[in-house]
């Protein structure tokens, strides 16, 4: 339930400090005992503010607000954050900000919890004051990631101008329109801690497929797609295999339909299989003619978000097989 | 700059130690269950629908769980594995909490869950189950490792052990482990009859006393916040911590368990297991690890620093009581002695309340207050840390005596797992008044993640051979020392039940307790 301060008048410059103040008052009015229940005990009722990182979100302005805001409320739960959304449009001269709160009550309990939202609405022509408003804001001593969903902000080629504001980028190389291997490999030679949601989704895959590998270092694997041109997350698992398996010999084949690349198969010597499922949920693993379900997690992008928000250091073993793409 | 280039380092570093080859990937894998059978018996009974057979499921929904893995449950019912599968499908759909059920899901997994009928007294039972694992382990492919979990009486722990040994099953190619349920003996003496017969027949380092208290996630939570944080550990000692509380209270009564109750009472069902363990928990040293004997040596340490009781120190340091007819809210709740089951003079203490002193550098003159009840007006159990007040009361004068309030750091386990700090501010305006102001963290909530149950958690360590969470021998011992005088000087006493009404907290010799050393009891 979005408590919403009355946005600022276009004209007005945009200062973090006003900004801040802002959610300040915002904190000081939601604290307050609600009109309509003058009776309540102020230690039953109130909010609690919970703030573990600063969570910065690069979108499009036609984005879905509804989605990525319900998104966000999600990630809240397991990693409470200030969020700044920035929602990038055309044209130009553009910039403004409000404030607002999104507040949810735990099941079974008295107290909401709340945390706090900024969003900035800004003309790619103003990302150099995107960036002095967003800086000022982050909570310090807690990690600063960013979300990087903006498609026009890749076109435009003016990463650069904001990757200084977090310690972590995520990306979803799978998203139309997102930074590819080519930008990533960019972002980790720079020295930058990245996450990609692609390689996100295929963590449960891996962590089964080197439980029934075991120890056991296989001849061949085969990566079966569909498709004429490998997604990312086959080509995630190839470099992962190849990576930590030097001795085996990886292949990857698509069967030429007009799908996306995603992986449907993988062939371990011919005695294990494991058949991905669209859309995720489950794989389906045969075994010396012994033929087993594995739950699997949807990989909602707020599920994947939940596991890359948790790593905030480099990842060795994503890096690993980043830089085997990009070599 | 100077943080860039550190921060390089360390990845040039974690790279080149990196260079090994494994398909594993700590950082996001979770951590690797081998393959195993595991082996329930009382099979048929509440603990296994209610707990066991649901935390398994939800463990192979999660993916904790090996592909070779099998269950095969024990009881004396003759059952086909179909008609168990039956069961114990109806009984995870039912008992399963905060979790989908997947009918798919549920069909491979039931693939791995075998029922054999036995009972445990008869020896031709363990070679039909040597029999049966042999099946499982082909089929299956569990690689002989298998875990024994008795839930059942503990009168058959030892007897059941025997069996499993006569048959040569407490011996393998793979481990062999057995989990057994609190209580580990009604006594000192007979807890130590038990722990010789189980260890004649496993290792202790395969033996699994499973304490539920020390599964759940704000019991764990204790040692993150004492050992994974610089500014507490300082503060942790006889120097700025004037009392500790720790608290189990029920808001219902024994609930048609008034039998099983009537011979266990509230201090040995609850304070000499589980919260003595808190205790130990709250109060150990530092590990130098976190590995199991490294954590169970620190707390057996503290168990044993405990001061034994002489009996004309009983009185003033325990409090027993039986609660009488009352309410619980709205709700009138009939007394102990009117419960199913319950002879109308039993002396069964449903409450109990001991001061403990701990006799080490760290603690000396510290008293820990432990209390339990039945019946009590809230569900709640919590450890109060009471710190000294401020050395020098300069603000008295303006604060109507609110200074005078010392700092209070409370650990909530349940219902509201979480951490809450009380410290002194100045009221809001001019002067100098100052109020107590109570800084919360909710663990549950500000945490949206789902926590495990304890015997997932707890299940997960013994299949994984991890015992920090489970008790020792040496524990078990230690803490039954700690409270024996006291069973030993109430079994003497003819006592004036009940003595408390349902539905507050205790009898006020409980007060009386404290007031000796001039504390009162946190009302949570």
């Amino acid at each position: 339930m979005p408590t919403s301060a009355p946005p600022p008048n276009k004209e007005k410059p945009i200062k973090p400090d006003q900004i801040l103040k802002e959610l300040g008052e915002l904190w000081t009015n939601m604290g307050k005992p609600q009109a309509a229940d003058p009776g309540a005990d102020s230690h039953d009722g109130g909010v609690l503010r919970a703030c573990a990182m600063t969570l910065i979100s690069f979108v499009d302005d036609e984005e879905d607000a509804m989605e990525l805001g319900n998104t966000i409320a999600g990630l809240m739960k397991e990693h409470p954050s200030r969020s700044v959304v920035v929602r990038l449009k055309e044209g130009e001269g553009f910039l403004d900000a409000r404030v607002f709160a999104q507040c949810w009550m735990p099941f079974g309990n008295r107290r909401q919890i709340c945390c706090e939202q900024v969003e900035i609405t800004a003309s790619m022509n103003r990302l150099a004051d995107v960036a002095a408003i967003v800086g000022p804001l982050a909570v310090p001593d807690l990690p600063r990631v960013i979300l990087l969903r903006s498609a026009r902000l890749v076109r435009a080629g003016a990463l650069r101008k904001v990757l200084g504001l977090g310690d972590k980028i995520v990306v979803d190389s799978a998203r139309p329109g997102a930074p590819g291997f080519g930008e990533l490999g960019g972002l980790l030679d720079a020295g930058h801690i990245t996450g990609d949601l692609a390689w996100t989704r295929i963590t449960e895959l891996r962590s089964l497929i080197a439980q029934l590998l075991d120890d056991h270092t296989p001849k061949t694997i085969t990566i079966d797609y569909a498709g004429r041109e490998a997604g990312p997350e086959a080509r995630y698992i190839e470099a992962w295999l190849e990576s930590s398996l030097p001795s085996t010999q990886i292949a990857l084949q698509g069967d030429g339909s007009a799908a996306s690349g995603n992986p449907t198969l993988i062939t371990v010597d011919d005695k294990l299989k494991v058949y991905l499922k669209e859309g995720g949920g489950c794989v389906e693993y045969e075994m010396d003619g012994w033929r087993q379900r594995a739950s699997m997690a949807k990989g909602t992008e707020e599920e994947l978000l939940n596991a890359e928000l948790a790593i905030v250091i480099h990842d060795n073993v994503f890096e690993r097989a980043l830089n085997r793409i990009t070599a | 700059m100077q943080n860039h280039w550190a921060e390089r380092a360390v990845r040039v570093t974690v790279t080149l130690m990196s260079q090994e080859t494994t398909l594993q990937d700590p950082l996001r894998f979770h951590r690797k269950s081998p393959p195993c059978a595991v082996v329930i018996y009382g099979a048929n009974g509440d603990l296994t629908k209610r707990k066991l057979m649901p935390a398994l499921y939800r463990l192979a929904f999660e993916g904790r769980l090996a592909p070779g893995f099998a269950v095969i449950g024990v009881s004396r019912t003759a059952m086909s594995h179909d008609d168990f599968r039956d069961k114990m499908y109806e009984s995870v759909k039912k008992f399963l909490e905060d979790s989908p059920f997947d009918e798919e899901l549920w069909k491979s997994f039931a693939q791995g869950v075998f029922y054999q009928a036995g009972d445990v007294g008869d020896a031709e039972s363990y070679k039909d189950l040597a029999k049966c694992l042999t099946t499982v382990e082909e089929s299956r492919k569990t690689e002989d490792n298998v875990l024994f979990y008795l839930s059942t009486q503990p009168s058959q722990y030892a007897e059941i052990a025997e069996g499993l040994a006569g048959a040569g099953l407490n011996k393998g190619k793979g481990w062999r482990r057995i989990v057994i349920e609190k209580p580990f003996g009604h006594d000192l003496t007979s807890a130590g009859e038990l722990n010789g017969r189980l260890q004649k027949c496993f290792n202790e380092s395969e033996i699994y006393r499973i304490d539920h208290y020390l599964g759940k996630e704000t019991v764990q939570n204790i040692m993150a916040f004492r050992f994974g944080n610089g500014i507490f550990e300082p503060l942790w000692n006889r120097t700025y911590i004037d009392n500790v509380q720790i608290t189990a209270a029920e808001s219902i009564g024994v609930e048609g368990r008034g039998a099983y109750y009537q011979e266990a009472g509230a201090l040995r069902d609850m304070i000499q297991n589980h919260l003595l363990q808190v205790m130990a928990t709250v109060a150990m040293e530092p590990a130098s690890s976190f590995t199991s004997d490294a954590v169970r040596d620190e707390r057996a340490k503290l168990l044993r620093a405990i001061r034994i009781m002489r009996p004309e120190q009983v009185p003033d340091n325990s409090v027993a009581g039986q609660y009488g007819p009352g309410r619980t809210g709205s709700q009138p709740l009939q007394g102990f002695l009117s419960e199913k089951g319950v002879s109308p003079d039993s002396q069964t203490n449903t409450y109990a309340a001991v001061t403990f002193l701990v006799d080490n550098w760290r603690w000396a003159g510290v008293p820990f207050y432990i209390r339990t009840g039945k019946a009590m007006p809230k569900r709640v159990s919590e450890i109060a840390i009471n710190f000294r007040t401020a050395p020098l009361a300069m603000f008295r004068k303006a604060t109507a005596g609110a200074e005078a309030l010392p700092n209070m750091l409370i650990l909530r386990i349940q219902p509201e797992e979480g951490i809450s700090l009380r410290f002194a501010s100045k009221r809001p305006g001019s002067g100098m008044q100052l109020r107590p102001v109570s800084m919360d963290f909710n663990y549950g909530s500000s945490f949206g993640e789902r926590s495990p149950a304890a015997y997932e958690t707890l299940l997960l360590d013994a299949i994984t051979g991890d015992a920090t969470l489970y008790t020792r021998q040496d524990m078990v011992e230690a803490s039954w020392n700690a409270v024996m005088p006291i069973l030993d000087y109430w079994s003497t006493q003819k006592f004036n039940f009940p003595n408390y009404a349902a539905g507050t907290w205790g009898p006020p010799e409980s007060d009386e307790m404290l007031a000796r050393w001039g504390h009162t009891w946190r009302k949570p």
